[in-house]
């Protein structure tokens, strides 16, 4: 009975609803290695991105990926912003942050939640949903959209926020405290989530730096990065947090890393609203945008995004070409796959919060 | 304090759906929701800004033969809900309600449109036709206008040369 074959996993359903084709060679129920194929949603954006102005391409950016659907504006303007050495006002800087955060909290409970409904754990997937659910309104409220809440814009952010809504966004923030917590204690300690996410899928912390992982990926395993700290972009410098890091190495371990990382938004978006000053949010009125090149990067959900944009003093951009975490990440899935059990694929295919969509673009 | 999963099950079954009953029922529509694009052909001066910015090209201004105006069109299914025109418009002329209901049968599909007409202004000295100027545009460029802006600003650039010319030889005069 040992003999080795090789399954087909994917296009469709590994984790997430998007496509990605894994090649299994299995050895009972025990993967040997995996040769991955990519390129299923791929829509051509970086060359629709030289065919609209720098305004249209704010929108077009935002559509390369729901999740991350903040982060990529945001550095997206950021890289035209140092071409053309644009100065944001303060209290956009801490605008733009209090966007990222609630978006990374909105994704790192999505993420977890399909976690669980991987493993077949329907009811706390759909807890996590409900959880999720009071972000997704808060979006709605606030900047007018659940997913693409079209907060940036180059100079500056496009939203403000009056009395009434800070007073929302902090009585919204408190009571996601109580749900959060507790739902992190559930997933800690129910033992069926335990005995199905611990010690599965093993990233070594020296492999997570070889492979030049990201995100809470890395993170789960230890390694101490985030963009937010080693080179703070918007408010980033003026905030504290803590980098959460995991010393498992596994699923469990990169689940735990993304629940703990919701606390430190939850806090950075309370002292943004603490220190934001009074002011204008954008830049106004925007200068020419001279010809040029520049790199910006940012701590998406998923890791590190980098934006590289070059400019030859039209509207338009000469090249546009980004670089998205599961890039990286997903070479980390041959570390974690290795030896692993064929059910657990998926479980592991998911711990990596992998987006297509991005990747593929 | 700590939940278990039969507390959850137990809350849910007390709290019952978490769903809005759409369509038998209202549904979460905040005010500042960004939904069907809206147009006050009153404010608009025809600057065409928001047509540039405009990340899905729905809107199109289109010159009327005889020089009375724009024709002034949005796509609602070419719309991206953005709110890049609303952020950029200098007279707020353009602004994103919070009506999201765009559901509509295939035929009607050219149908989904906003449409206003945006009328030139004539100048009162020689009727010459001319981008409309609304307030807003002036208290934006000018703050508060002062009593002889007020006095040219509707005329057409010629007759404004020639009044401002007037006005600034009467000042050398006193
Ligand atoms: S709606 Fe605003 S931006 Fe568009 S043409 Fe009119 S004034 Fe200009
Ligand atoms: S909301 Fe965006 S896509 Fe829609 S009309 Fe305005 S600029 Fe165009």
């Amino acid at each position: 009975m040992s003999n080795t074959y090789t399954i087909p996993v994917g296009p469709l359903h590994v984790a997430l609803e998007e496509p990605m084709y894994f090649q299994v060679d299995v050895k009972g129920e025990v993967v040997q290695s995996i040769e991955m194929f990519a390129g299923h949603s791929h829509r051509g954006m970086e060359s629709l991105a030289l065919e609209r102005n720098f305004f249209q391409n704010i929108v077009l950016t935002e559509r390369v990926c729901s999740l991350c659907s903040n982060n990529h504006p945001l550095t997206y303007c950021m890289a035209l912003e140092n071409i053309a050495q644009i100065q944001v006002p303060e209290r956009g800087q801490y605008l733009r942050v209090i966007a990222d955060e609630v978006k990374r909290i909105a994704s790192h409970m999505f993420n977890v939640g399909i976690g669980l409904h991987v493993i077949g754990f329907n009811t706390l997937f759909m807890h996590a949903m409900e959880v999720r659910e009071t972000m997704q309104d808060l979006k709605e409220s606030i900047w007018g959209n659940r997913m693409d809440i079209s907060a940036n814009t180059i100079g500056g952010a496009k939203y403000d926020l009056d009395d009434e809504l800070e007073a929302y966004l902090r009585k919204t923030l408190e009571e996601l405290k109580k749900p959060v917590e507790e739902f992190k204690h559930m997933y800690a300690t129910h033992p069926q989530v335990k005995a199905r996410t611990k010690d599965v899928g093993i990233l070594p912390p020296e492999a997570a730096i070889e492979y030049g992982l990201g995100g809470p990926v890395a993170r789960g395993s230890g390694i101490d990065n985030d963009v937010r700290k080693e080179t703070p972009y918007a408010a980033y410098d003026k905030l504290k947090f803590n980098v959460v890091l995991g010393e498992g190495c596994d699923v469990r371990s990169r689940a735990l890393v993304r629940l703990g990382e919701i606390f430190e938004s939850i806090s950075l978006i309370e002292q943004c609203l603490d220190q934001m000053p009074k002011g204008p949010i954008c830049c106004d009125p925007l200068p020419d945008i001279p010809a040029g090149q520049a790199v910006a990067r940012s701590e998406a959900p998923r890791g590190e995004l980098i934006y590289y944009m070059r400019t030859n003093g039209t509207m338009y951009p000469e090249r546009l070409k980004w670089r998205v975490p599961t890039y990286v990440n997903w070479e980390g899935l041959r570390v974690m796959l290795d030896k692993a059990k064929v059910a657990d694929i998926a479980l592991i295919v998911n711990s990596i919060d992998p987006c297509l969509s991005c990747t593929e673009r | 304090m700590v939940l278990s999963i039969f507390k959850v099950l137990w809350n849910n079954l007390k709290q019952g759906p978490s769903t809005d009953p759409f369509p038998f029922g209202e549904t979460f529509t905040p005010a500042r929701l960004r939904g069907k694009v809206a147009v006050d052909p009153e404010a608009c001066v025809g600057c065409g800004v928001c047509a540039t910015v405009c990340a899905g090209n729905a809107i199109k201004h289109v010159e009327r033969g005889d020089g009375s105006g724009k024709d002034f069109y949005v796509w609602h299914n070419t719309c991206t809900f953005c709110g890049l025109c609303q952020h950029y418009c200098p007279t707020d002329a353009i602004r994103l309600t919070n009506n999201w209901s765009t559901a509509h049968r295939n035929e009607d599909k050219y149908k989904m449109k906003e449409h206003e007409f945006v009328a030139y202004a004539r100048c009162p000295q020689c009727d010459q036709a001319m981008p409309n100027m609304p307030h807003a545009m002036l208290d934006h460029i000018y703050g508060a206008p002062t009593e002889e802006l007020e006095a040219i600003y509707k005329l057409c650039p010629e007759c404004r040369r020639q009044k401002a010319a007037q006005q600034f030889g009467a000042q050398i005069h006193d």
